[in-house]
């Protein structure tokens, strides 16, 4: 299925907390609008993202039966939001779907999608030690690449790099 | 699993160690019986986890009871880096995270930007330039599989035989590029510069001397009975077990299902050659045992060594001459847009997600690498195998550390 | 045992079994012609035992050199490569002493927390039970260093005793990964012992004896002609596959692939080798290297004709039994075919995967047991006819 197809099927579906459809476009000189390239993503609300992952998988027509990633992004230092990625992969069907939710830095609390793909943990697990997103529900909340002891979140765009570690230094 | 200790009820309770005095007077031990469970580090210095890895197991004498891996031993900051470098300079590092791949990652990020850049136009040489030097690679790469696998299960000699092929491939890379493991050759609209007079000769070259061999590694160690008793029914990795853990490459395939990016969603000129109908995708059937276990996804990798020569035979007969890049600049600006491209590497789908926001620099740069997402079906598959399987798993799901951490 | 066979023999100058050869090793026979009358008694035992026990020591020596100096050359071919070729000029013959030398002065480590005894004990009881195993070994018709009615007894008995020295290394090496090479170690052994003593009763049956020199003799004989060539596999056909289930069995013995389950490198990092550096280490490969050899010795006396080829036949023929060229010959012949297996089990290690365990104790148990007990049983058979019909 084409992207407008999907977003059809998941409006007709009734898709809880579908905000908007973010897509593409082509620059426009009069309301100097750099425009933006790339792929198109269905924005929707993040303490929804579970109920939708669990219809794009349950749903015969979508049948997301992969969970390729989930990942942040800190697009600037002085935006409110980090962004949340997701990105599904239908082997049946051959299309792919990518969500984008806008979760407050504030208070980044996301429940977790390891009970609908396994494949989550430690997409998760990654995720909340490099960009400090609480996932609610996650069975092993433990660093994955980092350090347990490691302190601070390095992915943030503010984040402050340690001057030493454990004695050792870093400058 | 969220804890070892929770997780596991030892084989043999321990009896109380109370004593107590008997009708005669003397005095009764319960001794301990109890085997208890021995937990041991595989790795990071372990020759079986293929770099710095570690996988805490918790063993019943040979008996694996649980398995935790652990990561993060050769976490180099690849994304963080890529949000502080110029989108060219960015490059080189894509090369260090499957280093057995290098050409493939230079193509996975370097698609990635271009979807970006939607005037930029790709000359058909460089993109059939950029086939050959990614299947070339990708048989690179299933020859260490296959040699690392042997030596895993414990035969020497096909990892020498291996690396005797593997030599003419990177000889060929080092001719066209000058590098022999991490290329850096496919670049932002095309690849760095075209090829050396010969070169696609010794290619064909090569893929001629290449069938002949692929026999010999054939019969050596994928019909090898005891390669066979080793690697069958070990493993398994159901069609529902894959998609839960998000498995791609032939770890998907080696469990049946009948998907490869190359021709499901095709990049490149990879459509034009599946139309030709050039090459095929290799399944796990079961022929040996069960269907996704370790000898199955095993065969996966070696077919498809067979499948990108032919890929890369048909790309010698069409490519023509002409220039090997696009238009792009000493430094590239790349328009704001935010980007994800998927491409088959040979350890499954490599994604590179990128955002910009019009400047010089990524704002994001996310590597969705396959290794480390194949790794995770470590922790279901080890459990109640033996000390020896679980080394067959961990070859069988072919991981580069390099990748998992990034 | 047969360091105490070795004394005996030398004070009694007879055969310890009494047997009718006229006894002593060629040690003391050498030395008697230029002992000097003040000598006692005692002083002229020690020597003897002492340059006996020397020799048997720099063989071992030479053996373990030779075969990995082989093992290397082996591999590297089969591998397409061409191994060694630097050290000392032709083809890096001396590789492996240069490793010596190397192994020699490498920092002799203890591991924290290891039962220094134990690691101490451990390469030096596995060198013990190989030495006497040697022992045992004769070099030709008139030289050995101790004729004895039992001797594939003898190697066999102390062969095993080296699996002591193993899970006693295992043990005290305080790691988890030496203490599973130990303990596959000990299940391996004593589940491939049972084979390769029954197998090995086949062409003692054939051959009617225990003695190596006697068995040795035994094959000149073909249809009653001293061809040299009435070797016990061409004799009777269930020698065959008795030799066969004799050799995998002595494959796992030696802990050689497929059977390297104790040092299982890519499973257990070295098994219970992990911990032992420098000279401790080279031990255990002397070790492995002598047993490879002394388990060839084995099949080459038992199956496979011992010191007798054509060549021993005719020079017979020609009257030239007992002198020193006779001897020489006989020495080389065994040799020659002892090495011939040690390639054999080069070959066969450079070229299969290693089993796993659970299919080493099926095949010890559930295969190679029955089968070489039918062995047994079907040669028996085969003994009586023959006995009926050629009596």
């Amino acid at each position: 299925m084409e992207f407008q197809a999907i977003v059809d099927r998941l409006r007709a579906l009734n898709a809880p907390g579908i905000v908007e459809v973010d897509e593409p476009r082509a620059p426009d000189k009069e309301t100097k609008d750099k425009g933006r390239s790339g792929r198109p993503f269905v924005m929707i609300e993040p303490a929804s993202l579970v109920d939708i992952l669990h219809l794009c998988r349950d749903d015969e027509r979508l049948q997301m039966e992969v969970l390729i990633d989930i990942t942040a992004s800190d697009p600037a230092v002085d935006d409110a939001n980090l962004w949340i990625l997701v990105e599904l992969l239908s082997v049946k069907h051959r299309h792919r779907l990518a969500l984008k939710a806008l979760l407050p830095k504030a208070n980044p609390v996301l429940p977790s999608a390891t009970a609908i793909y396994r494949a989550a943990q430690w997409h998760e697990r990654e995720c909340a030690e490099m960009y400090g997103v609480t996932f609610e529900g996650h069975p092993d909340p433990r660093n994955i690449l980092l350090p347990d002891d490691w302190v601070g979140h390095p992915m943030r765009k503010d984040y402050e790099f340690p001057t030493e570690y454990h004695g050792i230094s870093c400058e | 699993m969220t804890d070892l200790k929770q997780q596991h009820t030892p084989s043999i309770q321990p009896s109380s160690e109370e004593e107590r005095i008997l009708p005669s007077g003397e005095r009764e031990f319960f001794f301990d019986v109890s085997t208890s469970d021995l937990e041991i580090n595989m790795g990071p210095q372990h020759p079986a986890t293929h770099g710095v890895m570690r996988v805490l197991l918790r063993t019943d004498g040979e008996l694996v009871t649980g398995a935790q891996p652990h990561l993060g031993y050769l976490h180099r900051c690849a994304e963080k880096i890529g949000e502080n470098v110029e989108w060219l300079q960015y490059l080189p590092y894509t090369d260090r995270y499957d280093y057995l791949s290098a050409m493939n990652n230079n193509l996975g990020y370097s698609l990635a930007v271009e979807s970006l850049m939607p005037e930029l136009e790709i000359p058909r040489r460089a993109t059939l330039i950029r086939t050959i030097c990614a299947e070339l690679n990708r048989i690179a790469s299933a020859l260490i599989a296959y040699g690392t696998y042997g030596l895993d299960i414990g035969a020497f000699t096909p990892f020498f035989y291996a690396f005797r092929e593997r030599e003419w491939i990177q000889a060929l890379f080092e001719k066209i590029c000058g590098a022999r493991l991490t290329y850096s050759f496919i670049r932002i609209g095309g690849v760095f510069n075209d090829a050396p007079p010969g070169w696609l000769k010794e290619v064909g070259m090569f893929c001629d001397v290449f069938e002949e061999k692929w026999r010999e590694y054939y019969d050596l160690l994928v019909e090898n009975h005891l390669f066979v008793m080793r690697t069958k029914d070990i493993g398994i990795i159901s069609e529902e077990m894959a998609y839960d853990f998000g498995l791609t490459g032939p770890m998907l395939r080696g469990s049946g299902v009948d998907f490869d990016l190359r021709r499901d969603m095709p990049y490149m000129d990879y459509k034009e050659i599946w139309d030709a109908g050039v090459y095929q995708i290799p399944l796990g059937r079961g022929e040996k045992g069960t269907t996704g276990d370790c000898w199955d996804r095993f065969y996966v990798r070696v077919q498809e060594m067979m499948e990108s020569i032919k890929i890369v035979r048909y790309c010698l007969e069409v490519i023509e001459a002409g220039p090997v890049i696009g238009d792009v600049p000493k430094v590239i600006k790349v328009p704001p847009g935010e980007g994800y491209v998927g491409i088959e590497n040979p350890r499954g789908e490599l994604g590179h997600y990128v955002h910009s926001d019009g400047g010089k620099i990524a704002v994001r740069c996310r590597v969705r690498a396959p290794s480390f997402v194949n790794l995770a079906v470590l922790e279901d598959l080890m459990p109640g195998t033996l000390l020896a399987d679980s080394v067959a798993i961990i070859g069988s799901t072919d991981i580069v550390v390099g990748e998992t951490d990034r | 045992m047969s360091f105490l066979a070795l004394v005996q023999d030398t004070i009694t100058k007879d055969n310890v079994m009494g047997t009718p050869h006229d006894g002593g090793n060629f040690v003391t026979e050498l030395l008697a012609k230029i002992r000097p009358e003040w000598l006692p008694e005692w002083m002229f035992i020690l020597t003897a035992v002492g340059i006996a026990v020397g020799f048997i020591v720099a063989m071992v020596s030479v053996i373990a050199m030779w075969s990995v100096w082989m093992e290397r050359k082996v591999s590297g071919h089969i591998q397409c490569r061409y191994g060694p070729m630097y050290a000392g000029g032709w083809h890096g013959w001396a590789q492996t002493l240069a490793d010596g030398v190397k192994l020699l002065l490498k920092e002799d480590m203890i591991p924290k927390g290891a039962d220094r005894a134990l690691f101490w004990l451990a390469p030096a009881i596995v060198l013990a039970g190989i030495f006497g195993a040697l022992a045992a070994m004769p070099l030709s018709y008139d030289w050995y260093f101790a004729r004895m009615d039992l001797g594939v007894f003898t190697i066999l008995a102390l062969g095993s005793t080296t699996t002591i020295g193993v899970v006693m290394a295992g043990w005290a090496s305080n790691s988890k990964w030496s203490l599973y090479g130990a303990m596959r170690e000990a299940a391996q052994v004593v589940a491939y012992e049972i084979p390769l003593g029954v197998s090995l009763l086949c062409p003692l049956m054939t051959l009617g004896t225990f003695s190596l020199l006697d068995a040795s003799r035994e094959q000149a004989t073909l249809f009653g002609w001293d061809c040299g060539m009435g070797w016990a596999v061409f004799t009777n056909p269930f020698n065959m596959a008795a030799f066969v289930i004799f050799w995998i069995a002595a494959l796992a013995e030696t802990k050689r692939a497929p059977f390297d389950l104790p040092e299982a490198e890519s499973e257990l990092v070295a098994g219970f080798l992990t911990e032992y550096s420098g000279i401790r280490w080279s031990f255990f490969f002397m070790e492995e290297y002598a047993a490879m050899f002394l388990m060839s010795v084995v099949g080459a006396v038992f199956f496979f004709g011992g010191f007798e080829t054509p060549l021993t036949a005719l020079m017979r023929a020609a009257d030239l039994e007992g002198g020193v060229l006779y001897n020489l010959v006989c020495f080389g012949t065994l040799v020659l075919k002892a090495f011939a297996g040690v390639f054999l089990m080069m070959w066969l290690r450079w070229t299969l995967p290693r089993v796993r365990i659970d299919q080493v104790m099926t095949m010890g148990y559930k295969y190679l047991t029955p089968l070489a007990l039918l062995c047994v049983l079907l040669t028996a058979v085969w003994e009586y006819v023959r006995y009926l019909v050629v009596g």
